[in-house]
This record gives structure tokens, sequence and C-alpha cells, in this order.
């Protein structure tokens, strides 16, 4: 039976030859993630149900990302409870302030494709960038650590053929707020929503980070890409030999395709109170930002900071704008200080913090009432950053970029430079 | 089976979840604290006043946002249930995790249920009743398997039965 990528993984975790959309399934997860947020929460609740042990601690990673470095006692007693924990429950991964989950994930290697990944936390779908199924869960994740297992229905897919490449200017972000502006919340409820065609081979693995994780933000179950020739050389630049293709079968049964000519795309941004809610750069002039930022599980990697770099590259940041650049994990950090980036970002005005996810939920450089912060995170909720009546704006981080050096929402084409020229710095 | 009686809070489309729980409170997971930050910041006498049996009637897209449990661990410590058009995925597992009962309604029953009205449900059989109007209405319940973890209390009560049955 012809198959998409998600019924070929779903098929494989419940131990089925093939798996029917809408069918409720029990899946056994390959990757179960869970934040210090949430992870002694759901410990405490299971051993209310006399369970002492994790059904698979090896398949477990614990990550310490929310808030780094800890700055309340509450933070601190919560890290003191999540090592412990991490240690008795002897869970198989540990990270301790090495970086936001979702990239860590990816960059160390603890995903591959075909696998199955279920995450606490609601942007999980990243690791669908190296043709995972990664999917949210939430308080579920304890049922998972009780019992190693997870009730599934499957899915159907969204297919979204890319074709071409982004010109200069635009850039992964750009990709998926123009999927959202084709799909509502009723076509992606309960659905997947699948990157493939010709037009991928143009994107990094981080790049489908940010395209594969935002799909949550347009209701989506999760987004994920063909694991293609790319994918599997950047898994095996990171030691993982056996890395697969996988894809699709041209057959298999679509909810809906969407074609996406990406030589045409324009820079956009997601405005208050919801990312889909999208909008062109180019007409927002007149809004004036204080703040801006750049990073987040779907937008701190290096090629996030690159693109950055090559807008602030010898400019400065507006007087009247504070910039924050956050890189994703300690190895983008310490690219970053490698090549050289961080050192131009600061020159340009950014300030620079370890890796977090801080900001986007409002964790760290909290907005007040009345201003505004163009940001590469994921949400834009009111409230989300702070005050209720301060306003978030989304973009990607070229666009941040120039909307620093601007001090209003500013399209980065007037700053860019050819894919050529960014790939030579 | 599982019924309710009590008030409608009526509410519109598009309730995300921070909207329903703060963001800010990410970090708090005791349901005792979260029931009393329950849509705050949107209607700020509702967690006072909710009391056991009591149902939000919403529109489309109940809960859509960050993939966040604190909307329904403060449901459930309220006692209070869900009739909403339609949730995406992730609350609506969340909702069934946390035994939080709920029922699909089309825009007919949200236009027969006003804002303060008493209504008697029966969420196993998918009946309510619009006790101010005097109105009678049937929905699709949930699907069986659904209906059982809701039944159960939620999915932790769910396995905790059949891991000791």
């Amino acid at each position: 039976m012809a198959a998409t990528m998600t019924q070929k993984i779903l098929a494989r975790v419940s131990g089925r030859a093939t798996v029917r959309h809408g069918e409720i399934i029990w899946a056994v997860p390959d990757l179960v993630t869970a934040p210090e947020v949430s992870f002694g929460a759901y410990v405490k609740r299971i051993r209310e149900i006399g369970v002492t042990k994790l059904a698979r601690p090896e398949r477990v990673a614990v990550i310490i990302d929310h808030e780094v470095p800890v700055h309340s006692a509450a933070g601190a007693e919560r890290n003191k409870l999540t090592r412990q924990l991490a240690q008795e429950l002897s869970v198989g991964h540990f990270f301790d302030g090495e970086g936001i989950t979702h990239p860590l994930m990816v960059e160390r290697g603890l995903v591959q494709p075909g696998m199955f990944a279920a995450g606490a936390d609601s942007h999980a779908p990243g690791l669908g960038a190296v043709g995972a199924l990664s999917v949210p869960f939430g308080f579920e994740v304890a049922m998972m650590l009780a019992t190693g297992q997870i009730w599934m229905q499957v899915p159907e897919t969204i297919r979204v053929r890319l074709h071409g490449a982004c010109p200069a200017g635009v850039a992964a972000r750009d990709i998926v707020l123009a999927v959202m502006q084709q799909l509502d919340d009723e076509a992606t409820s309960y659905r997947v929503i699948e990157y493939q065609g010709e037009g991928l081979a143009s994107l990094s693995v981080p790049e489908r980070m940010t395209i594969c994780g935002l799909c949550v933000d347009a209701g989506a179950k999760s987004g994920i890409a063909t694991s293609d020739q790319r994918c599997v050389d950047y898994l095996h630049s990171l030691g993982i030999p056996d890395a697969q293709l996988l894809s699709s079968d041209a057959d298999a049964e679509f909810a809906m395709t969407i074609d996406l000519d990406l030589a045409r795309l324009t820079p956009r941004v997601s405005i208050p109170p919801s990312p889909n809610h999208v909008r062109e750069a180019q007409a927002m002039a007149d809004i004036t930002i204080q703040h801006a930022y750049i990073g987040s599980c779907a937008s701190g990697s290096i090629e996030d900071l690159r693109a950055a770099a090559s807008i602030l590259r010898g400019r400065k940041v507006h007087a009247g704008v504070n910039l924050l650049v956050i890189p994703a994990t300690q190895r983008v950090f310490q690219q970053a200080l490698q090549e050289g980036l961080l050192t131009e970002l600061t020159q340009a005005g950014a300030t620079i913090s370890p890796s977090t996810c801080g900001p986007c939920f409002g964790g760290i450089a909290q907005l007040r009432a009345g201003e505004r912060r163009i940001s590469t995170s994921t949400r834009n909720d009111p409230g989300r950053m702070g005050s209720h009546e301060a306003e978030i704006f989304l973009a990607s981080a070229m666009t941040v970029a120039a909307s620093a050096i601007a001090g209003h929402i500013a399209d980065p084409r007037q700053f860019a430079v050819g894919p050529d020229d960014r790939s030579a710095a | 089976m599982i019924t309710s009686s009590g008030r409608a809070w009526k509410f519109s489309s598009d309730i995300s979840s921070d909207q329903l729980i703060s963001a800010r409170h990410v970090f708090e997971f005791d349901p005792r604290m979260l029931r009393h930050h329950l849509l705050a910041d949107v209607r700020p006498e509702f967690a006072q006043q909710a009391q056991p049996g009591d149902v939000l009637v919403a529109g489309r897209n109940f809960s859509h946002g960050s993939n966040h449990s604190h909307p329904f661990l403060a449901m459930k410590a309220l006692g209070v249930g869900l009739l909403c058009r339609s949730l995406s995925r992730g609350p609506f597992r969340l909702a069934i995790f946390m035994g939080v009962p709920l029922l699909m309604v089309n825009s007919e029953v949200l236009d027969a249920i006003e804002d303060g009205q008493q209504l008697d449900i029966n969420f196993s059989l998918g009946s309510i009743v619009n006790v101010t109007t005097g109105q009678q209405m049937q929905v699709a319940p949930l699907a069986p398997f659904l209906q059982e973890i809701v039944d159960a209390g939620g999915g932790l009560e769910y396995v905790k039965s059949t891991l000791m049955s």
C-alpha cells in the first residue's frame, strides 16, 4: 500500500505493516524529550499512580534549557530536582544548559530519518527537519515515561512541494509564513505538513527546522521534510553513517497539495495576535520597534546568525533599538565565535546571551506596555513576552536585523547580499 | 457515565492557550494554583465564580497556539467541562488526557446557548439540555476509546486501571 512518510513511521513504531488514516494505534516513541520546565512535574505525577521507574529510560532526553543561567530561587530548586531525578531514573540523555532542546537533539545526532520522537515542548516538530515524525504531547509525556507508549490517531498529510530557491533577502521563515497564508486551522487540524520537492534541496537542515518547527503554529500536528541527499549528507557529517533517505510514496494519499515557487517569495512578518496573521514586510515601515531578538529553537542556528551578520556587518543597530541575539546551542555559539560572527554582531550593537529559550515565553528580556519587538521566535500571543499591551512581530533573522538597523519594520532586501556572497562570508 | 449540571461560560472563537493561562505561569504545574489563573486576563471573575459542573462554551480553534497542558490541569481542578466547535489536535488530546469532559458541537448548538444559562449535559451520550430555555440537543459523543479515558478520569488513571487489572 502506498504510504506517506508519517504512515511509514507510525507503522514501524506500532509494529504494523501498514496504518490507515484516522485509525488509533499504540506507538512506541524512539525518543522522548522533556525540558526542566515539566520533567519534575511528570515524575511527581507518575509516582502518584505508583510508577517508580521509567519504562524505557534509555530513550528519554531531559534538557535544562528554559531558564539558563538560572535567575530565580524557584528555578534553582527546579534545576536541582531535575538533575537529581535524571540521575535517579537513569535517563539516557541529560543536557544541562547546552542549548535549546530541538536543535540540540538534531546536532547531537539523537534523531534520524524514520524515527518517531515525542516531545513535551510545543515546538518538537522541528525534528521533522531530518525526516523524523516529531510530535508535541505536553503532559502526556508522563504517560510515555510510565509506559513507553502512547495512543495516536494516524494523521493525514498536507503535501507542500517546494520549487526553486529563495531570492536574496528571503529566508526559510518566509516559506512557512507563506504556507500559513494558505492554510487555516480547519485545514491543518490533526494533519501533518510535509515538505518535499526539488526546492527542498536549497534548504539546509537548520532551515528545515524553521519550516517544520513552525508547523505547530499553523495548527498542524507536526511538520516533516523528505530525508533527501542533503539531509543524509548532513547526518553523515554528524557521524551517523546509517542515516537513510526517506520520502512519501508518489501515489500516497494526501489531504491537500500546495505548490510553492520559492523564487517568487517575499519577506513576511507575523503580526499580533497570532503567528498566522501574516503581512508583507515591505508594507510595514510605519511600525516602529524598540526591541529586536534573534534566537529560539526555530531560528537560532548558525545560518540565522550568518544571515543576521550579513545584514548587520559594518552597520549599527538604531539608537532606539535593543537587539538581543541568542545562539540556539552552545555549539552554535562556539561556531559563531570561530567565524567572527559574534564580534560583528556586537560591533553592530547586539547583546549576546547564553543559549536558552528565555525570551520566547517572557522568561528574560520582558517587554512593557506600549513597546514592540520584532523577533525570530515562535509565538506572538499578547502577554507572551511580558505586558499584554506590548506587541510582538515575528520574522526571519534577516528581516529582524534590517528592522533593528532601521528602527522600524524593514524589508531586508534593501540590505541583503546575494546567496553567493553569503556563502563566501 | 459522565454528566454535568451547571452554568455556561461562553467565549468567542480563537481563545489561545496563552489567553486561557498566561505563559508566565509556564513553570507552574500545581492544579490548585493553576485554577486561579484560568482565563484571568480575559474574564477575571471566571476563576472565582466557576463551580464544578459548569462548562466553557467556545467557538472554533479552542486553546490554539502553544501546546500547554496548564489550561486543562486548571479545568480539571475546577471541575468544568468543555463544549466547543473545534480544537486542534494538541489541546484535544490534552483535554482527554486530563480527563476534562468535552463535546464537539456545531454552530446551531452554540447559537442555542447564551452565557449564564444552565446546562445539563451527558457527555457519554452527547446529550445537552439547555435548562434555561428547555431546548434539548444531541451531538456525537467522543469515540468509545477516548470516552473510556475520560471516564477513567484521564490518561494516567486509565493506565493505572489497565496496569493493575
